[in-house]
């Protein structure tokens, strides 16, 4: 059994072999499910880091995090990070903590203890307004899309141009076709409608679209497929990985989706009761040891 | 007992935190509306929603509410032979006290429910998230264009439920009583005067018209963003917020109109 503890700076457990106690079946319906996942993957290339090294070049980094709501703690010692144009998928059971992580990222919270790094700049010592200017380089996905249900296709992508930039209305209508193109919507036909005119798929890209309205370096995704078909789950993982293609952004992506974390993650952050229980590449969680690691592979 | 004590302890807590919350929510939204950006727009929109779409049931209660006044209090001043007073009664009534109250009750039934909603689906659709991810200040974008609205739009709607029931009165002492509508309007009028001027000009019995509506406004609009605001449980918590707000809402209305009235009399010394 490997212990959080024993993970190193990066958060990555050290390789252990040990007695494999899970069954075969699951063992081969895991292993199924990764070659699977990589097939579809197929040419496409996931971004990865060449070789763990020091925390400088991080993008993103939780360092010995603590938080409690109350008497609850929900984490402890939660440390990963992020260099760009990398991708952490965070997993974990309902009620772990990991929409919770993304908020400390984007500092709706603060934790108790450690620190949240955005770019090396210590962002709980940031004012209210300077950490405005932080989150402008960051992009959210919400599980539930999160449109402005008041307001139209248009008005939701162009709303973070509006706020934060003083472009004119060509600028922004130009932007937000851009965007809209961008997720694989046909703007002349979506941007008058208001979100709940559209399915749950298209409302998931039109919050994609939002999210990336600002050019942000950073993305962050809260379970971007749960509730949503095969067909359309396949369509936003793909969304995903183009953005890490084509524009280099650094992402965490919370996911309850095996298949699609195996896609797009360059290491896949395991959350469990409170603490970091794995940090590795897809395929060191694969042929990783941990008990649980495997249950909740065999789980999907 | 402990277990009774601690739990009283508890519940005590949790009210002095909610009013600390309520208290600095309040606060915020009025903090907010000297600061930049201002949604000008948004509160254009909700003084429409608050304003124009209650008119009509504010207008209705109103209108009843002088008539069935007008009707009773003819038959009390029968009794004593002056059923001219008709007018001064319905009037003084209607402006000081029935004509806020009512208005009150009304808007914080239809708008304050719907402000809850609408912000409490908000936050349970994680929208209230999404605005201060893309660096928009909820209190600022939501509540301030909300509490402007109400301090500003319920005493128009005030005076306009005012008007109309006492023209409810007017209909009522004409067609039961028989009295001319010229008189019925004189007395009202003398009704006015008799309260007083403040300043030299504007009647007391205004003051105290105005001044109610005016904190009832507030007290609608940071109650149901309150609410909102502090929805969770998905849409059940929606339903609850909702609920929350308008039981509130109303018997705030109630109680501040008590210690309002009080301190209004003492000060304009009526
Ligand atoms: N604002 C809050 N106040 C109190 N408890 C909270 C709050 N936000 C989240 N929690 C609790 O923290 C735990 C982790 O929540 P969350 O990060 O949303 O989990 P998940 O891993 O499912 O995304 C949950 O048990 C939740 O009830
Ligand atoms: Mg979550």
């Amino acid at each position: 059994m490997t212990q959080p503890g024993d993970a190193d700076a990066r958060g990555r457990e050290p390789r252990r072999t040990g007695p494999r106690d899970f069954t075969e079946t699951t063992e081969r319906r895991v292993r199924a499910t990764i070659r699977d996942a990589l097939a579809e993957a197929g040419g496409e290339e996931r971004p990865r880091a060449e070789d763990p090294g020091p925390a400088e070049g991080a993008v993103i980094e939780l360092e010995r995090v603590h938080l409690g709501f109350g008497d609850r703690v929900i984490l402890e010692d939660v440390s990963f990070l992020a260099r760009r144009g990398e991708t952490i998928a965070v997993v974990g059971e309902s009620g772990t903590g990991k929409s919770t992580t993304l908020k400390l990222l984007l500092r709706h919270l603060q934790p108790d203890s450690g620190r949240v790094y955005i770019d090396g700049e210590d962002i709980a010592a940031l004012s209210f307004t300077e950490a405005l200017r932080v989150r402008r380089r960051m992009g959210m996905v919400f599980q539930q899309a999160a449109l402005f249900d008041s307001l139209t296709v248009f008005d939701n992508v162009a709303y973070p141009l509006r706020e934060h930039t003083d472009y004119g209305d060509d600028e922004i209508e130009a932007r937000v076709r851009e965007k809209l193109a961008f997720v694989d919507l046909d703007p002349d036909r979506v941007m008058d409608q208001l979100p709940s005119e559209l399915s749950g798929g298209m409302r998931k890209r039109v919050g994609v679209a939002r999210a990336i309205a600002n050019d942000p370096e950073i993305m962050l995704y809260d379970e971007p497929t749960s509730g949503l078909d095969p067909l359309t789950t396949g369509t936003i993982t793909r969304l995903i990985m183009k953005l890490q293609r084509e524009l280099q952004v650094t992402s965490v992506v919370v996911s309850h989706d095996i298949r699609s974390v195996f896609r797009m993650a360059s290491y896949v952050a395991v959350l469990a009761d409170r603490r970091i229980r794995f940090f590795g590449t897809p395929e060191e969680m694969a042929a990783s040891d941990d008990r649980y690691i495997q249950d909740f592979l065999g789980g999907f | 007992m402990t277990a009774l004590a601690a739990r009283l302890n508890a519940a005590a807590q949790g009210t002095v935190l909610g009013v600390q919350n309520y208290v600095r929510l309040a606060w915020n939204a009025l903090r907010f509306v000297f600061a930049r950006p201002f949604y000008a727009g948004d509160l254009v929109q909700q003084m429409d929603a608050m304003g124009v779409q209650s008119l009509g049931i504010v207008l209705l209660t109103g209108f009843f509410t002088g008539m069935v006044l007008a009707l009773q209090s003819s038959v009390q001043l029968r009794t004593f032979g002056a059923t001219q007073y008709i007018g001064s009664l319905v009037s003084a009534s209607i402006i000081r006290e029935l004509g806020p109250v009512l208005a009150g009750l009304m808007v914080a039934g239809r708008v304050g429910s719907g402000v809850a909603a609408q912000i409490g689906s908000m936050k349970v659709t994680e929208q209230i998230d999404a605005l201060n991810t893309l660096g928009t200040d909820p209190i600022k974008k939501l509540v301030t264009p909300r509490v402007l609205a109400g301090l500003i739009m319920l005493p128009v709607l005030t005076v306009l439920a005012d008007l109309v029931g006492i023209l409810g009165g007017n209909v009522i002492a004409r067609v039961y009583v028989g009295l001319p509508s010229s008189f019925y309007w004189r007395t009202v009028w003398e009704q006015i005067a008799g309260g007083g001027f403040s300043f030299g000009f504007i009647p007391n019995d205004f003051i105290q018209g105005l001044i109610k509506p005016f904190v009832f406004g507030g007290i609608i609009a940071t109650t149901a963003c309150y609410h909102g605001l502090a929805t969770t449980g998905g849409t059940e918590g929606v339903g609850v917020a909702t609920t929350r707000t308008v039981v509130a809402a109303s018997i705030a209305i109630l109680v501040s109109d008590y210690f309002l009235t009080q301190l209004l009399l003492s000060v304009l010394g009526a």
